[in-house]
């Protein structure tokens, strides 16, 4: 695969609940080896975009391609090179985590071993939580599997939906060293986060978008280099610096969003 | 907000595009199989509630084998085990694990999404089969009910055609309700108002008109096939309609069962 070439291309995407307009004509693409950030106050269209990316729900319009292949032409071959981190755990209950992997693998047409599985689960620190069930697992330590079974199948675009939300500083630390360690291998990795110190640290691009739109794309230093002279992010700022935080505050205005 | 609007409308340059090797559907099949076949073992005490309440009624029912016949007594004991796996067992899990969002996890993978379902199904066939042999065996054991081989073929195959129709009933109590909650107390409501109802109808218990609507009830006509299909000589033009009118319910709740249903609780 050429290295060169967008991994997921959106092209005026809108997405529409009945007279709701979620996201409007958003477009923008994931080079690979890239970890890009949307980021957005709540029901900004960030969770909008990534269901529609992941299949989901069917856009109004736009075209997504991931990894060439568009997604309402040809859903299953981009599901398949698509992998995704959901907010939320969803596995079912009554099986152990052995049993999920397998699953989930068999689903991609991965065949595990039994050693490969314990390897797997070696490698993230979990090689006694074989036998058992995703709830009883921290959550740090769901997040680990979570992350296995989304790469289990190698994919070419990783999707992350709030992926730290809820851990403590080591879990948080060690997952973007894996995201990290992803991105240094080639997999490109779109992600959503409301921590704009990790976005900052982490994200190569970010997109921030608001009331379905985005406002802005560029590296965080070039956002906040582009946006620190704006009277709303001065009046954000609270440190004496602009940060990225500043900029997203000023851009998307002070008020809580429900 | 700000006017640095940056994203772009214009066509975009062709994705680089890696040869993807779906895989099979048998392999996607069978890795979705094995998963619902474990849940379904590891939820045996609801498997054994399933089986436990008509082989109850079975042996109950003992001295009601001389007075209504024997193949109605285990067409309806076969009856309540096929509404309690369609109504309690398939929609309650299906309405669950919609619920915690495991069908949304599903659905971002390759896997087709009829085999999600189709997958639920074998598994609560595979129920339908066990159960039916069971109660045949309970029957056998505990009333001294023996029918002729043909009985018990056509009768097992009666019940795969009935379980249908409680099957679809659940999808469309799953489609119609979005709350898990909700739809465990609607299929628990249903489930009870069909077996008092067709029991009693089915003995005498609740007059003609009842008994009429009765028979013509999704509970009705499936202990109907049941019972003239463990007795073949008794099968007749009405119980030819009885199993007509079982598939058009059948088709009719599929129909609106997948018309009406959404993967996500929520939206």
């Amino acid at each position: 695969m050429s290295t060169n070439q967008p991994v997921l291309q959106i092209q005026n995407l809108d997405v529409r609940y009945g007279s709701f307009h979620a996201v409007k004509q958003v477009s923008f693409e994931v080079q690979p080896g890239e970890i890009f950030g949307l980021l957005g106050p709540n029901g900004a269209g960030k969770t909008s975009t990534l269901s529609a990316i992941e299949g989901l729900l069917t856009p109004t319009s736009g075209t997504i391609n991931v990894a060439g292949y568009d997604s309402r032409k040809q859903p299953l071959h981009a599901r398949a090179c698509l992998g995704v981190q959901l907010q939320s755990t969803s596995f079912q209950t009554e099986l152990t985590i052995a049993e999920i992997i397998r699953l989930y693998a068999g689903i991609h047409g991965v065949a595990l071993t039994r050693e490969r599985i314990d390897r797997i689960l070696d490698d993230i620190k979990l090689g006694d939580a074989a036998g058992k069930r995703f709830g009883q697992l921290s959550g740090g330590q769901q997040q680990r599997v979570s992350l296995v079974i989304a790469t289990i199948h190698n994919p070419t675009l990783l999707l992350m939906d709030e992926p730290t939300t809820g851990l403590d500083p080591q879990s948080r630390r060690q997952l973007w060293e894996r995201i990290e360690a992803m991105r240094d291998k080639g997999h490109a990795i779109l992600l959503t986060t409301h921590s704009m110190e990790e976005a900052e640290s982490v994200c190569d691009r970010i997109a921030i978008i608001d009331h379905g739109q985005i406002i802005t794309i560029d590296t965080p230093q070039a956002i906040v280099d582009n946006n620190r002279d704006r009277p709303e992010v001065i009046r954000a700022s609270r440190r004496g610096r602009i940060t990225l935080e500043d900029v997203f505050i000023g851009l998307t205005g002070s008020s809580v969003r429900s | 907000m700000s006017s640095t609007v940056t994203a772009h409308s214009t066509t975009l340059a062709p994705a680089a595009r890696p040869i993807i090797d779906l895989p099979g559907t048998s392999t996607v099949f069978s890795a979705l199989l094995r998963a619902d076949l474990t849940t379904q073992w590891r939820n045996r005490r609801a498997t054994i509630l399933v089986i436990l309440i008509p082989a109850v009624i079975l042996i109950s029912w003992k001295g009601l084998v001389p007075r209504i016949g024997a193949a109605n007594v285990l067409a309806n004991c076969i009856t309540v085990g096929l509404n309690a796996i369609g109504l309690m067992g398939y929609t309650n899990s299906i309405a669950r694990d919609r619920d915690k969002g495991i069908f949304q996890r599903l659905r971002i993978t390759p896997a087709p999404r009829w085999t999600i379902m189709v997958s639920r199904l074998t598994v609560q066939l595979m129920m339908i089969a066990i159960v039916t042999l069971i109660l045949f065996i309970v029957g056998f054991q505990s009333d001294h009910i023996t029918m002729t081989a043909k009985g018990y073929v056509l009768a097992f195959l009666a019940s795969i055609v009935g379980g249908a129709i409680y099957l679809s009933l659940g999808q469309v109590i799953v489609g119609l309700i979005r709350n898990a909650e909700t739809v465990n107390v609607v299929t628990r409501l249903v489930y009870f108002i069909f077996i008092m109802v067709g029991m009693f109808a089915s003995i005498g218990l609740l007059g003609k008109k009842l008994g009429d609507i009765s028979l013509w009830s999704p509970y009705g006509t499936v202990q109907h096939i049941l019972a003239d299909a463990l007795n073949p000589n008794t099968w007749n033009t009405q119980s030819s309609m009885a199993l007509l009118v079982t598939i058009g319910y059948t088709i009719v709740f599929t129909f609106l069962g997948i018309r009406w249903f959404r993967w996500q609780s929520s939206k």
